[in-house]
């Protein structure tokens, strides 16, 4: 057959042979069949050697033009098959979204933790170190650095857990308070002091709802060469305003505590009811949460670690930690903290 | 302590009687309300009435007839009581009135003889439980006036918290003078009168120990009548939370509410012989007190004798021999002072908290006893009758004197200033009772019923406190060098990985049961132990964190919980000495995980993997990599409470830091957890301790030569030594080497295990090449080989 007749036969017939390609698959076969071996195209490619050399540059242009648009017509097509089979994939690989089939484990901080961390944090903003020491604590630094003298009632077997340790003027006990941390301290670092002190203390209580032998306290105290009773106020409002919502308010209550003077009780202002909503699930209508302890810290203490009380001056507080969260999360059984029940614990 | 508030009024002119307001001053003040209950009369148009004449009713021999007045002429009321006579003053429900319980009171006819109102129990007017008969008032109460006047009904009592260091502020005239110095007004005690006779008491007392005893005054009162006290007093006692008994011992309980001075009664005729002597009690002497119960004393006890032994325990409670009873005719009154540690420690050891030692135990004033004892005496003869010999007993054992304490206006500034002035300062403290001169500083004179003020900061209390707390300014004082401790933040980072992967952290109780050492088969010996412990659970420390991470496992199974990832960091505790402190028992932070069930990433539910030894070991791999830690290695071991063949001892730096691998199966049954159980226990502080600063190296560009070796080797051989020597021995260009077979079995020679290994090789400046490879490759082998790991199919 004259090559120029079958290389026009090829062209028209490759349109239709590309179109009715339906998959890429097909579509190679059809390219195949129209420019690999043995195909018209092929043969007259194979064919040039014995052309006669003056109808050789007639033919062999035609035949690279016929190649090019046969070629064009594949890669038009390919491109449009290969958006159908991609358009096929999204919509075999459709899933449930709302089914969960796959999960990353959720572990968790304590909320005991996440509640210190936090409180710490605020301090620490404030300029403040973080301290801690030991739970099995002596005597003195328990109760008579802290200007509790022997005689007081909270000394007693009744209130203090005692340890089987140690020499019996040591009194070896287990902290009631994180206060022997502050004498601890101040024993170790010359002022300005300022310092917070999360971690466990201990007290002789039975276990209920609302009490138990073991809980937290993040202890706070600060000792310069002018500390007043105004930075102690402000300090403790920044505190729980940071805590508790910026619209807090605080007062401070006159208390008794013997390790400070002046010494105060810190009501905040109760976030849920803001004030004074008659039978408040949380304040019980009275307006105010009782927060923590605090007050100036007591020259007697001061002295006891050796600083001067006649040109320093601090203030000090002490909060529970269990009694943080359980206001702010609305937790009505103080003993969910330690049964560790994953329920429990994976709610925060 | 409860405080009614008309009461009150007698002792201050209040400018508010509003709750609210005088619950915010109560708290400003510091004796914080603890909650208040606003009374009302459970009646209506209930007045005073004499009654005129009684007649008997013509036709009932149980009811009488009565011309009643209440104010506004004889009315005829019908009454079935008959303890009372004409003349009495009675509580008159007119008609329309509605008593206790909603009963309505109307005109009405009684077997045809008009009855205009009722007269009225106690039990119908909801004051007692008395319907014996009609209440018959004492005195001569004013014709018609409301009755609910002479109970002081409406009114509000108020729960105060009184805080320890305040003896004087128990008392409604302490009360009194703390709110009026708050609120500016005035205070007084109202006055009573006693009148005595010639004659002198005829008892003695000897305070042999003086310093037990500060003082002993007592009066007599002779030929007293004992019975009911008047409704008033049984009223205010009964708002103020006591229980009424008889005239008299009702005086030792209103004066000491009105003065916050405790007083006892004796029967003077049951004192046997005419002395009583204080002294510290045998021991095991025995003691009756007024409750009934035999107490056995000890020789810390303070006790008042008579010649016939123990009669009475010192400022806690009264003896049963010389009680006051309803035959006593002559009664000794006592008010003592007594040490406040003595008292504390015999109320405690006798478990018998009274009023009274509640009060001794703060510190009463001594220099109260006399005025507290003159004015009970007065009121004993008043509700009692009888008559009081001039001559009263007044005996000192330890005299405490005011003292003096100087305060500088500078120090009230430097402490709660600035801006007080001298005549502020001085203001207030007058308005406490105290007595002040001097300009600067100022002398301030401390009377003894405050014995919580000794020092000038004990002032500045007083004056912040007086000043009101709500009025000072807001300032924060900013620290200068804050944050946290490189060990602390690294805490942090330790913590949120372990969360990160799935775990939950844990708080337990830092005490161990003997069960659990048992189980764990851990030594008993080391246990530090707790000498008075409420419960047997709470008697030991723990050494270990590991059985309370098992018991909180332990009780999530037994809520149906399938899988359980646990850690803790907390002390543990061992009874030998501390390095911190010699004096301390060792207690070391560490951390523990315990983990059982499914772990990790989950496929429908469940976590792709089970937890066991090698999930620890895992675990441990992970936590060195979050700390920077590269010189953590594992030996096998056998801790106690671990699976014998999948527990390893970790060192970090060749230091031993704990142990981590798997539960023993027995310990796990013991604490019915199904499955396998990975633990681990860690020492804390080497996990810590700051890290040396990684330096950057750049990775490389070059492409890697990788190759894969496989092993044989024998199972009771470490392949953790497999690989350190292999990678040593290929030098600087191992990039990284991981095991990604371990075979046993066909074409394996038992006791081997096939281990194959893919190790990748990359220089920092070069492609490299097969030339360079090969013998890199070659040294792997032959450093295998040496150490008895031979090539498979070599």
């Amino acid at each position: 057959m004259n090559p120029i007749k079958a290389l026009e036969d090829a062209l028209s017939g490759a349109a239709l042979s590309i179109e009715a390609a339906g998959s890429i698959d097909e579509l190679d076969r059809a390219e195949s069949s129209l420019l690999g071996k043995g195909s018209p195209v092929g043969e007259v490619r194979r064919g040039m050697g014995g052309l006669d050399p003056s109808e050789r540059p007639q033919v062999g242009a035609r035949l690279n033009e016929v190649t090019e648009s046969i070629q064009g017509l594949i890669a038009q097509r390919r491109v449009a098959l290969e958006l159908l089979e991609e358009r096929s994939r999204l919509t075999d690989d459709r899933i449930d979204v709302t089914m969960e089939s796959l999960g990353f484990p959720n572990g968790s901080l304590h909320l005991i933790q996440q509640t210190i961390d936090e409180v710490v944090d605020i301090f620490v903003g404030l300029g403040y170190r973080v301290a801690d020491g030991p739970e099995a604590e002596l005597g003195w630094y328990n109760f008579d650095a802290l200007n509790t003298p022997p005689t007081h009632p909270s000394r007693l077997e009744s209130d203090t857990v005692y340890l089987d340790y140690g020499a019996t003027e040591d009194e070896v006990l287990l902290r009631t308070q994180t206060s022997p941390v502050q004498v601890r301290w101040m024993e170790q670092h010359q002022p300005p002091v300022y310092v917070v002190v999360p971690g466990k203390v201990y007290r002789k209580e039975t276990t209920d709802a609302t009490h138990l032998p073991v809980f937290h306290q993040v202890e706070g105290l600060a000792v310069d060469s002018s500390i007043r009773f105004s930075d102690l106020k402000g300090t403790l409002a920044h505190f729980s305003q940071e805590f508790f919502g910026p619209t807090t308010t605080v007062r401070l209550r006159p208390h008794f505590f013997p390790f400070t003077e002046p010494s105060a009780e810190l009501d905040v202002s109760c976030f849920a009811c803001d004030g004074g909503e008659p039978g408040c699930r949380i304040c019980g209508g009275a307006g105010w949460l009782e927060m923590l302890g605090c007050g100036m810290v007591d020259p007697n203490v001061l002295e006891a670690v050796g600083y001067d009380p006649a040109t320093l001056s601090g203030f000090a507080f002490g909060m529970g930690v269990e009694r943080l969260a359980m206001v702010r999360h609305g937790i009505n059984d103080i003993r969910h903290f330690v049964d560790n029940d994953l329920r429990f614990l994976s709610q925060f | 302590m409860k405080v009614p508030l008309r009461w009150l009024q007698e002792f201050i002119e209040l400018p508010t009687t509003d709750p609210g307001e005088l619950s915010l001053a109560f708290d400003m003040v510091g004796h914080k309300v603890e909650g208040f209950d606003t009374l009302q009369p459970a009646w209506t148009d209930v007045v005073v009435g004499r009654v005129e004449t009684i007649d008997a009713h013509p036709d009932a021999d149980k009811i009488r007839v009565c011309q009643v007045d209440t104010g506004r002429g004889p009315e005829q009321i019908i009454c079935g009581a008959w303890n009372f006579s004409e003349g009495a003053h009675v509580a008159v429900a007119r008609p329309g009135a509605v008593l206790a319980g909603g009963l309505e009171i109307g005109q009405r006819t009684i077997r045809g003889v008009e009855s205009n109102g009722m007269i009225c129990s106690e039990k119908e007017l909801g004051l007692g439980e008395d319907h014996s008969g009609i209440l018959v008032l004492d005195g001569e109460p004013e014709l018609g006036r409301e009755f609910s006047d002479l109970v002081e009904l409406p009114d509000v009592v108020f729960e105060l918290e009184i805080t320890p260091n305040r003896p004087d502020a128990m008392s409604l005239h302490g009360i009194a003078r703390d709110l009026g110095a708050y609120l500016g007004v005035d205070h007084t005690i109202p006055e009573r009168v006693l009148l005595t006779v010639p004659g002198s008491v005829e008892i003695e007392v000897d305070i042999e120990d003086r310093q037990g005893c500060r003082r002993f005054t007592g009066r007599e009162i002779r030929g007293v009548t004992i019975g009911r006290s008047p409704l008033w007093v049984r009223h205010r006692l009964a708002k103020a939370g006591v229980r009424s008994i008889s005239n008299v011992v009702d005086v030792t309980n209103y004066v000491m509410l009105e003065l916050g001075h405790p007083l006892h009664a004796f029967d003077a005729d049951s004192i046997v012989g005419s002395r009583l002597v204080v002294k510290r009690a045998a021991v095991g002497e025995e003691l009756e007190t007024l409750d009934g119960e035999t107490r056995v004393l000890t020789e810390e006890d303070l006790v008042i004798y008579d010649d016939e032994g123990p009669t009475s325990m010192s400022g806690t409670m009264g003896g049963a021999r010389s009680e006051v009873s309803p035959s006593t005719t002559n009664v000794l009154m006592e008010a003592a002072s007594w040490d406040p540690p003595t008292i504390m420690y015999m109320s405690r050891r006798h478990g018998l908290r009274s009023e009274a030692s509640t009060r001794f135990e703060r510190g009463v004033d001594p220099n109260l006893a006399d005025a507290a004892n003159h004015r009970a005496a007065a009121m004993v003869v008043e509700l009692a009758g009888g008559t009081v010999p001039e001559g009263s007993l007044d005996v000192i054992g330890t005299r405490v004197d005011p003292v003096t304490v100087e305060l500088a206006v500078s120090e009230v500034n430097r402490i709660i200033g600035p801006g007080f002035a001298r005549d502020e300062v001085g203001g207030i403290l007058e308005r406490l009772g105290m007595t002040v001169e001097g300009e600067d500083p100022l002398r301030v004179l401390v009377p003894t019923y405050r014995p919580d003020v000794t020092r000038p900061a004990d002032l500045v209390e007083e004056v912040a406190r007086i000043h009101g707390y709500d009025k000072f300014d807001s300032t924060v004082p900013i620290g200068q060098t804050g944050g946290l401790t490189t060990e602390q933040r690294r805490l942090r980072r330790l913590q949120s990985a372990l969360a990160g992967v799935g775990i939950h952290q844990a708080v337990t109780l830092p005490f161990v049961g003997e069960d659990d050492l048992v189980r764990l088969g851990m030594p008993i010996g080391d246990l530090l132990q707790v000498k008075n412990p409420l419960r047997d659970e709470e008697g030991r420390l723990r050494p270990s964190l590991i059985p309370g991470l098992l018991n909180a496992i332990r009780f999530n199974v037994s809520r149906g919980a399938e899988s359980v990832a646990l850690f803790e960091t907390g002390l543990v505790f061992v009874a030998r000495p501390s390095t911190l402190d010699p004096r301390l028992p060792e207690q070391a932070e560490r951390l523990s995980w315990a983990i059982a069930g499914s772990f990790g990433p989950e496929s429908l539910g469940v976590g792709i993997m089970e937890a066991d030894g090698p999930l620890s070991f895992a675990l441990l791999r992970h936590v060195g990599a979050v700390l920077g830690l590269t010189g953590l290695s594992l030996s096998p071991a056998t801790p106690p409470g671990y699976h014998p063949g999948r527990a390893a001892s970790i060192e970090l730096d060749g230091q031993a830091i704990g142990h981590v691998g798997e539960l023993s199966p027995t310990v796990a049954r013991a604490y019915e957890i199904p499955g396998r159980v990975a633990i681990a226990e860690l020492d804390l502080g080497p996990l810590l301790a700051p890290i040396g600063t990684p330096q950057a190296s750049s990775p490389s560009v070059f492409p890697p030569a990788d190759f894969d070796l496989s092993f044989l080797i024998d199972t009771g051989s470490a392949v953790a030594d497999l690989m350190s020597t292999t990678i040593a021995a290929g030098g600087d260009l191992v990039e990284s080497a991981h095991i990604f077979d371990v075979f046993t079995g066909a074409g394996v020679p038992d006791g081997d295990r096939a281990v194959a290994v893919r190790y990748r090789l990359r220089a920092a400046d070069r492609t490299l090449t097969n030339e360079e490879v090969a013998p890199v490759r070659q040294a792997m082998i032959e450093a295998a080989s040496a150490m008895g790991a031979r090539l498979r199919g070599a």
